[in-house]
């Protein structure tokens, strides 16, 4: 089945045939990681790390005191992350509440920054499925351009994967055209073995991204949740040919760590993956810990935080 | 699409000083040795000189020996609280000074410092700091009283792994009472010479540590000395077997850890991520040059084509340069002799009717390189399949039933270590107990531990090195 | 000239500790005395949770490191022998007697420091079983120990309360009575050796103030004592212990493998050997 963003999904009887091979060793795994944490970024590569981390920013702000004003005041820091450079790009999407969609619609104007809003009663997704579509509705009609959705923990972990399925499969009718992301909060699922289970579910019934983390919880993003994610991602794509994204978030606090993902998916995906329409990270401090490395690259100065504007 | 390259990141060389020139260390100081002939030690990555050294001759070694006895009685009136001291104080130096010897290393072997800076030195000091613990409780090892030291032991040990292999010969010797006369490889040794700094540095008595350099030559007068009371050998089993043969008749004890030819066994139940990862490490890790590396992939048909993909998209990503550079994963192969070897070996796979594979990638002008190859389409009669490449080179062979894995795995006359894959227990439990392979590691490969004892079974050598049983190759029971 | 004396403060958590009653009582050395922390019931409690996370990190850690650890602690001591000298001749010793007594302390931590990654392949084996089975008997560590010190004026022999369970594992509560300045003095070593917090404590106090909560203790869940105490006492303390299968040891041997024997539990696990 073809919907109308050229996403395939899958039926679920191919679906489950998918959740079939999920063994993974989780020390071979972590040695991986590992290794992989080891690669030394320096100068010319560092630098095109850090403008590229720069684009693939979701910048985040998730909180019951988000006003029109602060909202504001990140999308000016969207569009324009430091106004003493302007050699540096814009971000790739701003992520708020759906209350918030339309302000920030109205003050991106022309900007390429998307605007992306967590819907389906996120964080913890525990209601009925009419809330959910109710509110990832509002969102859009709002304006999104992007939605955020989180998967159905309960379902999930009682074993009812179909609901699960079902559930995205049904958000994703809602969206259309609107880019999905599944938040899959790894945090929740604990094994490898889980999260390798709910990417497949999510890249099965259409997602355009699957993300790690909603960011509240004290676990968020790890990358070894995002290298099973990518394995998954992969084998995806050896049976259906499409290419989904991957996002990241949740911990994410500064700009070494941030390279270490770009670095895991360079080796493990390829180049193909380096773009923002294939990969984000979800920030909020990360993006300024970029801002004083690439300030500090191209002058030799470590840098103190009250020199970039707040957003 | 973006094409981010890594930048050079290249490991400073200032930490290292190097002479023009190196005597041997006998009787607690560099000394003038007696030969006159030297040789020239060069980096393999870039050809260039490094130092001189010298081939050791009759005289030197003579003299060597004798300092080594007169060292053992030193030694012997030394209690074991203070022999412990002295490892441990070894240990602590080599923790000190880890950077200087890993750049050393990678410069005069051609490994990448990322693995002489996380695997060697580290593995190095370990072993000090283990079997430091071992020389005041040799009475609890094996409960039996009347296991004595050898006297002098004599060790040969090889180019792959200079200081580690260093390690594992005089820790053990030492911890255990023994006094040693050792030869590193010909074309790495200088970490062995610096090594001997430390020995100053730590004030081991006089004649308990001595390190001379040289060739076969060298090694063979060693092994022939008429006051040697043991031989330790790491190296080729070609080699191993001539040493054995120049024993007979002689009342030498003899450990011998020779060749390899490891099975690494993919069942189709794998978890085939990892199992993809821990074959590349199997085989790639230190160049191949290792000889417990898993040299014979024995995949499960069932799974063949998905692994193989896998496997090769993996081999793309290994990136082969500059041993200084810390994101270099294969570094360069050891010596001309050894590339030609393995190019040999290769050309009659090909011919043989292998199917190659070789990742794409710019090999040096200068220096040993040879790119990250696989075979597949291979037949167990081929001689790639049959003989020890020791080189960056894997060869595929495929199984149905676990009992055929058992077959092939043991069809060799090398009997070193061997590798299983399987999300399956009993599996493990079963295949390990049918292995005839003296380290077998499950879902996992090339994991050493002072320890854990190493060893082979068959033409892989006798004798174990690490942990308790190691204890056993310095040690002899008194008649 | 007036000199700076040291206040010498029980040590838990990795931190130095008055007593929560704020009690303290007089040791009279040679040349001085010191008030030292009287521990009380609650300081008791508070050690034992404090135990408890100090051997959740200290069994985790690997026995390599535990080697290098406790080496270090060997490094710190060797570093600080004159004052531990000039502590043991205040407490009664000859000059000569201190010297010998710290170096056999510090030839027993080393030769303890080596056995932290060697003891199980002297204590753990492989169980022939009849059948397809892997079977192996290992050892895991027992837990929290509460151990009573000899307090003979003694370096060497305060250690000998405190390695062997330390070694293997477990973490220790370390309690003197007449010699608490040594200890007290020797927690500065621990303190700075790496040790995780909690895995050593050291307290001060009179044994008759804290015996019956130690007893009673649940999560104390071995108890040695190295020094002689009145059979009414021992007979209370074996009692108490029996109403939660608490082990209790009375002047265990300080010798060798067998020293460190008595802190493990033993754990034998099956396994198929099959296709």
């Amino acid at each position: 089945m073809n919907n109308k963003t050229g996403v395939v999904s899958f039926n679920w009887e191919k679906t489950l045939e998918l959740l079939k091979d999920s063994r993974i060793d989780s020390v071979g795994l972590n040695e991986r990681v590992d290794s992989l944490a080891n690669r030394s970024i320096k100068k010319e590569s560092k630098l095109e790390a850090l403008n590229m981390i720069v684009s693939m920013c979701d910048l985040t702000t998730l909180e019951g005191e988000d006003t029109e004003g602060k909202v504001s005041q990140m999308v000016a820091k969207a569009i324009i992350p430091n106004p003493n450079d302007l050699d540096i790009e814009s971000v790739a999407a701003v992520c708020v509440y759906p209350s918030l969609v339309s302000v920030a619609k109205e003050k991106i104007g022309n900007s390429s920054v998307k605007v992306a809003a967590v819907s389906s009663y996120f964080p913890s997704g525990q209601v009925p499925m009419e809330s959910k579509l109710l509110d990832t509705k509002y969102a859009i009609d709002s304006g999104a351009d992007e939605i955020d959705i989180v998967i159905n923990r309960k379902a999930f972990l009682e074993g009812d994967y179909r609901k699960v399925y079902d559930e995205i499969l049904a958000l994703k009718e809602v969206c259309g055209d609107v880019h999905l992301k599944t938040i899959l909060e790894v945090g929740d699922l604990r094994t490898y073995e889980n999260i390798r289970k709910a990417s497949l579910i999510s890249l099965a019934a259409g997602s355009d991204f699957i993300k790690t983390s909603t960011g509240k919880l004290s676990v968020g993003s790890s990358r070894q949740a995002c290298y099973v994610m990518a394995k998954a991602v992969l084998d995806f794509k050896s049976l259906s040919g499409v290419s989904v994204g991957i996002k990241v978030a949740g911990g994410i606090r500064d700009a070494k760590d941030a390279i270490r993902y770009l670095v895991l998916i360079k080796e493990e995906m390829g180049n193909e993956w380096l773009t923002p329409d294939l990969f984000r990270f979800g920030a909020s401090s990360l993006l300024d810990d970029v801002l004083k490395q690439i300030k500090k690259l191209k002058t030799g100065a470590y840098q103190a935080s009250y020199y970039f504007p707040r957003g | 699409m973006v094409n981010w390259e890594y930048s050079e990141s290249i490991e400073s060389q200032d930490i290292v000083s190097i002479k023009d020139k190196y005597q041997n260390f006998v009787n607690g100081k560099f000394q003038q040795p007696n030969s006159k002939k030297y040789i020239d030690t060069i980096s393999p990555s870039s050809e260039e000189f490094l130092s001189k050294i010298v081939i050791s001759n009759e005289k030197d070694v003579d003299t060597a020996v004798q300092s080594a006895q007169m060292g053992f009685e030193k030694w012997e009136n030394t209690t074991p609280h203070e022999r412990s001291k002295y490892l441990f104080k070894l240990a602590r130096l080599i923790q000190e000074r880890s950077r200087e010897f890993a750049v050393l290393e990678s410069l005069d072997g051609g490994k990448p410092i990322k693995e002489s800076r996380d695997f060697d030195l580290p593995q190095v000091a370990a072993n000090f700091f283990y079997f430091a613990g071992w020389a005041d409780k040799i009475d609890l090892s094996w409960g039996a009283k009347s296991l004595k030291p050898y006297g002098v032991v004599g060790q040969i040990i090889p180019w792959n792994f200079p200081l580690l292999m260093l390690a594992w010969k005089v820790a053990p010797a030492l911890a255990t009472g023994n006094t040693v006369v050792l030869k590193p490889a010909e074309t790495t040794s200088l970490t062995a010479l610096l090594f001997a700094d430390l020995c100053e540095q730590a004030g081991i008595p006089d004649g308990v540590v001595n390190i001379i350099t040289g060739d076969g030559t060298t090694g063979s007068l060693i092994v022939n000395h008429k006051d040697i009371n043991k031989i330790a050998f790491t190296g080729s089993t070609q080699v191993g077997k001539l040493i054995q043969k120049s024993l007979a008749g002689r009342d030498v004890g003899l450990t011998l850890e020779l060749g390899g030819k490891a099975a690494n066994i993919v069942y189709e139940d794998a978890a085939i991520d990892q199992a993809v990862e821990g074959v590349v490490n199997g085989i790639f890790f230190n160049q191949g040059h290792v000889c417990c590396a898993g040299s014979r992939l024995l995949l499960q048909e069932s799974i063949h084509d998905e692994f193989i993909t896998k496997l090769e998209k993996r081999m793309q990503t290994l990136r082969v340069g500059n041993p200084l550079d810390k994101n270099t994963d294969i570094g360069a192969v050891n010596s001309k002799e050894q590339l030609n070897k393995i190019q040999e070996l290769v050309n009659e796979g090909v011919s043989d009717g292998g199917k190659i594979f070789q990742t794409e990638c710019e090999l040096p002008g200068n220096g040993f390189w040879f790119k990250p190859t696989l075979f597949t389409d291979v037949q167990p009669s081929y001689s790639i399949a049959r003989e020890e490449i020791f080189g960056p080179v894997l060869t595929t062979l495929t199984f149905r039933t676990p009992q055929e894995a058992i077959e092939i795995a043991n069809n060799t006359e090398y009997g070193l270590s061997a590798g299983i894959w399987t999300e399956k227990g009993s599996k493990i439990l079963w295949t390990a107990d049918r292995l005839e392979a003296g380290v077998v590691w499950a879902n996992t490969f090339n994991k050493f531990d002072p320890a854990s004892p190493f060893g082979g079974y068959k033409e892989s050598g006798f004798g174990r090195e690490g942990g308790r049983h190691g204890l056993l190759s310095y040690l002899k029971a008194e008649s | 000239m007036i000199e700076i004396k040291k206040t010498y403060k029980n040590y838990v958590g990795g931190k130095y500790v008055r007593s929560e009653s704020g009690k303290t009582f007089t040791l009279s050395l040679k040349n001085d005395s010191y008030e030292v922390p009287l521990t009380s019931k609650k300081d008791i409690r508070d050690a034992v949770t404090s135990s408890k996370k100090g051997f959740q990190n200290w069994s985790q850690i690997s026995p390599y490191t535990k080697t290098q650890i406790l080496y270090r602690l060997s490094e710190m001591i060797e570093g600080n022998k004159d004052s531990y000298t000039e502590l043991l001749i205040s407490g009664g010793s000859t000059r000569n007697q201190a010297k010998k007594d710290i170096e056999t302390a510090i030839k027993n931590i080393v030769w303890y420091a080596g056995l932290a990654d060697k003891w199980e392949q002297v204590a753990g084996n492989l169980n022939p079983v009849n059948g397809e089975y892997f079977n192996i008997s290992h050892q895991n560590p027992i837990g929290v120990v509460f151990s009573l010190n000899a307090d003979n004026n003694s370096l060497a022999s305060l250690l000998n309360s405190i390695l062997q369970p330390l070694t293997v594992g477990c973490s220790v509560i370390s309690f003197s009575e007449e010699s608490s300045i040594i200890a007290l003095k020797f927690a500065e070593d621990i303190n700075n050796s790496d040790f995780p917090d909690g895995s050593l404590n050291i307290l001060s106090g009179q044994f008759e103030n804290v015996y019956e909560d130690i007893s009673k203790h649940v999560e104390i869940n071995l108890v040695s004592i190295y020094k002689e105490v009145p059979t009414e006492i021992l007979t209370k303390i074996q009692e108490n212990a029996s109403n939660s299968v608490k082990r209790i040891i009375y002047m265990p041997s300080i010798d060798g493998i067998s020293s460190v024997l008595p802190f493990l539990e033993t754990k034998t696990v099956w396994h198929p050997k099959g296709t």
